[in-house]
């Protein structure tokens, strides 16, 4: 009875696993997109979308994602946001939360690899006649794409552990699933052990593929 | 200074005493009619205990090490105020104190307070931190497996938390179909899989963000042991505890096992202690300064329904 008790729980770990690979695609998508945007709003020649930038990256930078998650999570229906129908909910503010926070760190670094490219393309580029958009479109963001591969890579990969903090909003994700199984079993060093073997799962092939995309990169270069 | 403490114990005594004649049954402070139940006159004077067991041993030492929770309303709880811990739990510990150092005016002084949490009681014990842990421990078999427990001195169960006005679940058989909060991991949760398998189960680290869900209309109810939900009403009167009891949650006293006869008597001690409590009448006093106001019954044992 309690070794067919305690193998019960390890469907758990499938389900949470599953979760945190949706959480961690989502908020990654999204705060690339969200983050593109923000730097592109911080080097724009107009000074409104400069501040809103600005203001944007200090903001959710400068505070907490855990404390961020319970906003979204706890406080949004008292000023009359609903994020989503009960059962969706904690998903939901989980991706949201990830994808803002992490939103203000993929802005810096785009906005260095924006910077960075060199002033005589840009220019080169206005002169033939390139609108700004084109110009961004065509020349800058594709070499800032190349530039930022490794530290977006860093991004991706805290982002992925991050995703760890949903399991405090009742999200049931791979953290979640190791709190069930140690709180059932009594054996809290194989369930985390075994929360951490799967959270490397994640995060090692993805170190391996950022690393292989530099490579790429370099070359075509 | 030595001399200076004892001769203000015995004065602080002679006071006890004198309250105690002149106050009258049922009149007297709270503190008075204490030393009036115990029945014994106070003195300084330790009781004698068995050389071999180990509350001898805590007694020559001169400090026992209570493991309790902190933030348990109304159970364990330090106040913030004056730093001290009180609640009922603390009152029990205070009593098994008073059976090892004898009636002391200020037996706090001979108690050690080890703050627990859930997840920390039982290696408080096996770590040897605490000599016994008094924290709304729900005996049962796994736990008996790898700690002693004393008698039940408490004995609760399950119950439904719902919105005031929640006219549709009125027992645990309603809740199939509906959102249900609880505490990740907690015997609550499993109850309620094997009392209504149909609920949907939303589960947070404790109780209170239970209560936030209930309050936006989030969950339909927030299920766990009576006691727990009368800390929830206090907090929000709009909510109302439903239903019959569908677990039951008997409390006990946690002490390490005596494998090595290193805790030689100890829980007999403590149960001769408990005994007493509830045949003078300590036990129902403590009842009703600590669980009445949340809970509004009285009882004179544990075991009255």
């Amino acid at each position: 009875m309690p070794i067919i008790g305690e193998f019960s729980e390890l469907y758990l770990f499938p389900n949470g696993l599953f979760i945190t690979i949706q959480l961690a695609v989502v908020s990654l998508l999204g705060s690339l997109v969200l983050g593109t945007v923000i730097a592109l709003f911080r080097i724009s020649p107009l000074v409104p979308l400069r501040w809103l930038g600005g203001g944007y990256v200090e903001f959710f930078r400068n505070t907490p994602l855990l404390v961020q998650l319970f906003f979204l999570y706890f406080a949004t229906p008292y000023i009359g946001i609903y994020l989503g129908e009960p059962d969706t909910f904690g998903f939901r503010a989980a991706a949201l939360g990830l994808t803002l926070y992490h939103a203000a760190y993929v802005a810096e670094i785009v906005r260095g690899g924006l910077l960075a490219v060199d002033k005589g393309q840009i220019e080169a580029a206005r002169s033939l006649g390139l609108s700004y958009l084109g110009m961004l479109r065509e020349v800058q963001l594709p070499q800032t794409f190349r530039a930022v591969i490794p530290p977006l890579g860093n991004i991706a990969i805290a982002l992925v552990k991050n995703t760890s903090l949903a399991a405090t909003i009742g999200v049931a994700d791979l953290l979640f699933a190791g709190d069930i199984v140690e709180s059932r079993t009594f054996r809290a060093e194989e369930a985390y052990a075994a929360v951490a073997v799967l959270y490397l799962s994640l995060t090692i092939p993805l170190g391996l593929l950022v690393n292989y995309l530099e490579k790429r990169m370099i070359v075509a270069r | 200074m030595r001399g200076s403490l004892k001769t203000a114990a015995v004065a602080l005594a002679a006071l006890f005493v004198v309250a105690a004649c002149g106050g009258g049954a049922g009149t007297g402070t709270p503190a008075a009619s204490a030393s009036a139940a115990t029945g014994t006159a106070v003195t300084s004077t330790r009781p004698k205990l068995e050389l071999s067991s180990y509350a001898y041993g805590i007694q020559t030492k001169g400090k026992l090490r209570v493991g309790t929770r902190e933030d348990n309303v109304p159970f364990g709880v330090k106040n913030v105020a004056t730093s001290k811990f009180e609640g009922f739990d603390v009152d029990i510990a205070r009593e098994i104190a008073k059976a090892i150092f004898g009636n002391e005016p200020d037996i706090d002084k001979f108690i050690e307070y080890v703050p627990v949490v859930s997840a920390t009681r039982i290696p408080t014990l096996n770590e040897n931190k605490a000599d016994f842990v008094i924290a709304t421990f729900t005996i049962n078999e796994d736990r008996k497996k790898q700690i002693d427990f004393s008698d039940v001195y408490f004995n609760t169960g399950q119950k439904i938390l719902v919105k005031k006005d929640n006219t549709t679940i009125k027992d645990v058989k309603d809740l199939n179909g509906k959102r249900v909060c609880s505490a990740k991991g907690s015997t609550s949760e499993k109850n309620i899989t094997a009392a209504a398998p149909q609920a949907t189960l939303e589960l947070q680290d404790t109780y209170p963000p239970c209560l936030i869900l209930l309050q936006q209309g989030r969950v339909d109810a927030v299920s766990t042991d009576e006691t727990i939900l009368f800390g929830l009403v206090k907090q929000d009167p709009n909510t109302k505890i439903v239903g019959a009891y569908f677990s039951a949650e008997p409390y006990g006293i946690g002490v390490k096992q005596n494998k090595n006869n290193d805790r030689n008597g100890f829980v007999d001690l403590i149960n001769r202690t408990l005994v007493a409590m509830i045949q003078d009448g300590r036990w129902a006093k403590s009842y009703k300064q600590w669980i009445t106001p949340v809970s509004g019954d009285e009882k004179k044992t544990p075991d009255q329904r």
